[in-house]
């Protein structure tokens, strides 16, 4: 469904990702690691085309977005949703408001109907009570569930993409999250997660990518990761000795 | 300075703000960002405006009647003050508190919409981010720094007069008259394209400005700081500019 073939993208001259190839299957449910840098969240931003690689393909579903105008995007970025570090909320809407944002734009709800819809995504994600508080009235947790709520308002994606979906959040928050992503995967929709934090992505992840250099060092399952004699891994999966408990599953 | 990275910034900026007015004429209509930007810019800068009107006003009341009174025409006043405000002062006093506070308003609020990935939002979402975030602010611009100048205008006549009447102990009556006949088509038409001109590129260049912040809190100091130099540039520029075409087609003899 998702296909890298031989991508190249840097910022002003400084390369991030250097002919990087992978392919990603419907519903797969994948975390890709790497260090801060190493053009995790680039990955995301290609795929949904916002910005443009400088060499090589991406193909959706088997159409190239290389070349696409912004307008034809468009139909390439409704069969995703995502949702970026700390949700990426408007600052100047409330919940309900941010959440109703895409209804308001592209349907024809009646203000009840809108209402309706935000409460049932709101309890989708267990903060229907912050309904009409402000983005800066909310925790670190509480924005990304929120933007994951908006992100589900108008169509339902084949796809979730998660930017660092529990960085800077506390463990109870991250299992939450991890939890919600999870239990959006049992809808039917697969999901790609960024992230540096290996704890949370044995926890919603079946497939891991690492990157380093800009470009795939790692591509396997959770035992072959876990047992990965990589210098790098071996320097995230050491962080799992710390944690008194890994639950979710492997 | 590199050429190309510069001709790259006037390109992008052209495109931005041509879009950008573009978007007054085709749907979809963002009426509720409109009216909100509108209240920001206008009725939020209405007190700020006043009061730097009426103090300027003032000012340029009491140097003048210095001067005048060596040459004993400080009848006067009324005159010079009036189209020294109308034509000139006014304008530029107002575009440059517009700047200050709205175009300030306008690159950091952007900016910061940058940095916390909610433009990017707007682009997934399939939502125009310059029809939704420049358009309003152009409009916003377009409609209330006209509308603030002639306030600021009339509020530092008021002031000019204050001096005039009570410091210089002229007639307020003389004052008045020689105000209103400098009201005349040149005069005022001189005084109220300038805004529009102003409004314009205040609102474009502070929403570039923003939509170029990268980085962080940084970033976010820099393109702020950015905006209000360059408008201020821009203003100062383009007021000569004006000043020049504006004397020629009256047909003014310079």
């Amino acid at each position: 469904m998702i296909v890298f073939d031989r991508v190249t993208f840097g910022y002003n001259a400084k390369p991030i990702l250097n002919e990087l190839s992978f392919q990603v299957d419907p519903g797969e449910k994948i975390a890709i690691l790497g260090g801060s840098g190493e053009g995790k969240t680039t990955i995301l931003k290609l795929i949904v085309g916002l910005i443009r690689p400088d060499s090589g393909r991406i193909l959706i579903e088997g159409e190239d977005i290389t070349h696409k105008t912004e307008e034809e995007l468009n139909d390439v970025r409704r069969k995703f949703s995502i949702v970026f570090q700390a949700g990426a909320l408007f600052d100047s809407l409330t919940v309900k408001e941010n959440v109703a944002f895409c209804l308001r734009e592209y349907t024809k709800m009646t203000e009840d109907e809108i209402d309706a819809k935000v409460r049932e995504l709101l309890r989708l994600v267990d903060l229907e009570p912050a309904i009409h508080l402000m983005p800066a009235e909310l925790s670190g947790g509480m924005h990304r569930r929120v933007a994951i709520a908006r992100s589900l308002a108008v169509h339902k994606p084949i796809m979730m993409l998660y930017d660092e979906a529990t960085a800077g959040l506390d463990p109870v928050n991250s299992d939450n999250i991890c939890n919600l992503i999870v239990e959006l995967s049992s809808f039917g929709m697969g999901h790609m997660m960024v992230t540096h934090k290996v704890v949370d992505a044995l926890k919603v992840a079946d497939r891991f990518l690492f990157l380093e250099g800009g470009t795939v060092v790692f591509d396997g399952g959770a035992d072959e990761l876990l047992a990965s004699s990589h210098p790098h891994i071996r320097t995230f999966v050491d962080e799992l000795r710390y944690q008194p408990k890994v639950s979710g599953k492997r | 300075m590199q050429i190309r990275p510069l001709i790259s910034s006037l390109q992008d900026f052209y495109l931005l703000s041509y879009h950008g007015f573009l978007g007054i004429f085709r749907r979809p209509f963002y009426w509720k960002d409109t009216l909100e930007q509108m209240d920001y810019a206008g009725a939020g800068s209405f007190f700020i405006m006043a009061l730097v009107s009426l103090f300027v006003g003032m000012a340029l009341s009491l140097q003048l009647a210095a001067e005048l009174a060596v040459l004993g025409l400080k009848m006067y006043i009324g005159k010079v003050v009036g189209i020294t405000i109308i034509r000139e002062v006014g304008p530029v006093v107002a575009a440059l508190v517009f700047t200050g506070r709205v175009g300030a308003g306008m690159a950091s609020e952007i900016g910061s919409m940058m940095i916390g990935n909610q433009v990017d939002s707007l682009r997934v979402f399939g939502v125009d981010p310059i029809k939704k975030l420049v358009t309003p602010r152009l409009v916003a611009s377009l409609v209330m720094l006209p509308a603030l100048t002639i306030m600021g205008d009339a509020i530092s006549l008021i002031g000019a007069w204050y001096i005039a009447a009570f410091v210089s102990n002229q007639s307020s009556y003389v004052y008045w008259s020689t105000v209103r006949g400098v009201l005349d088509f040149q005069n005022v038409f001189s005084g109220a394209v300038k805004p529009f001109m102003f409004g314009y590129l205040i609102a474009s260049i502070s929403c570039y400005m923003g939509f170029t912040t990268r980085g962080g809190s940084t970033g976010l100091r820099t393109s702020t700081t950015n905006a209000v130099v360059m408008s201020i540039i821009m203003i100062i520029i383009s007021d000569f500019v004006l000043t020049r075409i504006l004397l020629y087609v009256l047909g003014y003899k310079t």
